[in-house]
């Protein structure tokens, strides 16, 4: 059975685009144009991943977000208009597992869409402990990882970053979140941590460490570890 | 003011003294003489009264002890009488004359005073143009000069300033003030300047130096008001062009990628038009990139009107710069194809203090300027290299024409465009977008003419709040 997709958007105009792309792509799409009309309709027709706007006519979309994660691990994109840190920032820290500016590509769209499928399937069976990104394997259980089939020396603090990112692939991690779990909560506000252990991990494990194709970064927000699919 | 009186009794008291001890050795003539001194003495140091009272007082003493018969009142020898009274006349008219001197000197003194204070209030209160800097001058001044305990300045009920006496020994003032001056202005500012002073009240010429030192304060306040008026007025004016600037800029500047994406779209839809496949990805990339070219137009307005409102507030983290300008080469995809992007940036550069998203803004802006007026296929560079050891200098390189010296400077004002608006789209915003942003981080923006180049430069502190980036280091 094709995956379902709830889109919770208060413009027309994106239902109707999201509609007629999604259905396209062998999608199943329900659609709701606020948000206590959305909540209403995942939790009567569970669907495997909801794609929503911040800005609702009834509540905010954080709020939408706060509410679905009271009882669902649903994957939840979110839409918005609002391109400010901090907005990306409280909406993936209250739940949502990605976040996509508007005006937006629909590759780029579908691409999200693979990865959290992706991701929610495998929540429900075993932990993955060997996460493959192009050359790269990170084996969270042995902790080793190799680069090109060869191995990779990391110091302690690097492999820590590299297997928290792995643990949470292809999602959206926040500044605060990374620093919290690899250095601790006294450090969260050091993101220079961050920027200088990113670029030893890149150093080691991209093929140009200028142009990242695995360790990405999400401007302003965080970063990502961009797993094959 | 009783003191003057007691001390010119006492000289007069002491000379008689004196004189009684060597009552013997002097002649009567001799001893009026003597007698003189206290009296010149008193109207020199203490003034009319206190002369005239020695005067008296030496009279009745140089009658009472010293002409026979002695302790007594009375007169025997009429020649003496005749000698006493022009005794008393000597010392009087002495006194008068001397007394009236003191006062003019006095007066004059005084009234130097006032013409100094007055002088200097003035001059404090030149050139101030806010009421809070002008209200709290005259409190000050006035405390100072009339050794007031407080002064308070209300400006239409609202106390704006309050001076305390240097000398403040913490005493407790009653709530209401001992004098309120009037803070006369002609457009209708009611303002009241509350005195307080327990020791002695305010003498007439006082008040008056006071009413002098009001009216003073209140031509500055009123010049103060006739200057915001008028700012506002010319800020409104410029403000009033700028949005008409913007919108004849932004509905041209709106409508060139609309027409291109409404033309392309009505062609790939049109039934009577066939177009082969490679016209149609033509057309289908046409669109996307004016979306784009859209896109970031408003995120420009947006900035604008951010910087424009003074809310535009770097959000500073430690960032690394070559992340950012590659991440923005990656971004602008298709708008830079047509030249080669080269990224000169030390691998070992160290993190600058900025906020992410508007350096991306910042790089988006001098890039898509610099491919928009150098020819296609030739090389646009971004260097970034230390300034010292405090500044980090970013320059983008690009190929293009030279603008001639004098706009060097004006291509960051906003809507200043050197070429004609139909040459070549833009709003005018981008480079002054940049500027403020630059700005608002604590650089500093420029252009330049290079052999063979146009270089933008712009400058970034290395240091966040004076500190440099800590990273614990491992191993």
């Amino acid at each position: 059975m094709e995956p379902h997709i709830l889109v919770i958007d208060d413009e027309p105009q994106i239902l109707r685009a999201l509609r007629t792309i999604l259905t396209a792509k062998q999608f199943r799409v329900t659609t709701a144009s606020r948000g206590g009309e959305g909540l209403t309709l995942a939790a009567a027709q569970q669907p495997d991943l909801v794609i929503l706007d911040l800005s609702l006519p009834d509540m905010d979309g954080v709020v939408v977000c706060e509410r679905l994660r009271e009882w669902t691990q649903v994957p939840i994109i979110v839409l918005s208009v609002r391109d400010g840190e901090r907005d990306k920032v409280t909406a993936l820290d209250k739940g949502a597992d990605d976040y996509l500016t508007k005006p937006f590509g629909i590759e780029e769209l579908l691409a999200r869409i693979r990865v959290a499928l992706k991701h929610s399937a495998q929540a429900q069976g075993a932990p993955n402990p060997v996460i493959l990104a192009g050359p790269i394997t990170i084996d969270l259980a042995r902790h080793v990882v190799t680069r090109d089939g060869e191995e990779v020396k990391l110091t302690a603090t690097e492999f820590k970053l590299v297997a928290y990112l792995a643990g949470h692939a292809d999602r959206v991690l926040t500044h605060q979140a990374i620093l919290n779990n690899v250095w601790g909560s006294a450090d969260i506000d050091h993101t220079e941590y961050l920027r200088v252990y990113i670029g030893q991990l890149r150093k080691k494990l991209e093929a140009n460490p200028d142009q990242p194709r695995y360790l990405l970064t999400e401007p302003g927000v965080g970063y990502r570890l961009l797993t094959d699919v | 003011m009783i003191g003057p009186y007691v001390f010119a009794a006492a000289a007069v008291a002491l000379v008689t003294g004196l004189l009684w001890l060597f009552r013997a050795s002097f002649s009567i003539q001799v001893i009026a003489l003597i007698y003189l001194l206290p009296v010149v003495l008193s109207a020199r140091l203490w003034g009319l009264g206190p002369g005239i009272l020695g005067a008296l007082g030496a009279f009745l003493c140089l009658n009472y002890f010293f002409l026979p018969p002695y302790l007594s009142f009375s007169v025997s020898e009429p020649q003496n009488l005749v000698a006493l009274i022009v005794f008393l006349v000597i010392a009087v008219v002495i006194s008068q004359l001397l007394g009236q001197d003191m006062q003019n000197l006095a007066s004059v003194t005084a009234r130097e005073r006032e013409a100094t204070e007055l002088y200097e209030l003035s001059v404090a209160l030149t050139g101030l143009l806010d009421q809070q800097s002008i209200t709290q001058i005259l409190a000050k001044k006035i405390c100072e000069t009339f050794f007031a305990d407080k002064v308070e300045v209300v400006v239409n009920g609202v106390p704006q300033a309050v001076s305390h006496a240097c000398n403040d020994d913490n005493k407790l003032l009653p709530p209401k003030p001992d004098l309120v001056a009037g803070l006369a202005s002609v457009r209708g500012q009611s303002g009241k300047v509350h005195v307080w002073r327990q020791k002695v009240p305010l003498s007439e010429s006082e008040k008056k130096l006071l009413s002098t030192f009001t009216s003073q304060g209140a031509l500055a306040l009123e010049r103060a008001g006739l200057m915001q008026n008028e700012n506002r007025a010319q800020v409104l004016e410029e403000s009033d062009r700028l949005k008409s600037a913007l919108l004849s800029s932004v509905s041209h500047e709106l409508r060139t990628p609309l027409s291109t994406i409404k033309a392309s779209i009505s062609s790939l839809r049109s039934q009577a038009i066939s177009l082969d496949p490679e016209a149609r990805r033509d057309l289908e990339a046409a669109i996307e990139e004016e979306t784009d070219h859209l896109n970031q137009l408003v995120g420009n307005l947006l900035d604008m009107s951010r910087i424009e409102t003074g809310s535009l507030k770097p959000q500073r983290r430690w960032n690394t710069l070559a992340e950012i300008a590659a991440g923005v080469v990656k971004k602008m995809g298709q708008a830079v194809q047509r030249h080669r992007i080269i990224l000169d940036i030390p691998a070992s550069f160290p993190l600058v203090p900025v906020d992410y998203v508007l350096m991306e803004q910042v790089f988006v802006n001098l890039i898509s300027n610099s491919v928009k007026y150098a020819p296609p296929e030739t090389d646009v560079t971004i260097r970034a290299r230390l300034q010292g050891d405090q500044d980090a200098l970013v320059q983008v390189i690009n190929q293009g024409p030279h603008v001639p010296e004098e706009y060097l400077e004006r291509i960051f004002d906003k809507f200043y465009r050197v070429t004609a608006a139909d040459k070549i789209t833009g709003t005018g915003l981008g480079l002054s977008i940049c500027k403020g942003i630059i700005e608002a981080h604590g650089g500093r923006i420029w252009a330049e003419n290079a052999p063979g180049c146009f270089i933008f430069n712009f400058t970034l502190p290395l240091t966040w709040e004076g500190a440099l980036p800590q990273v614990p280091k491992e191993e």
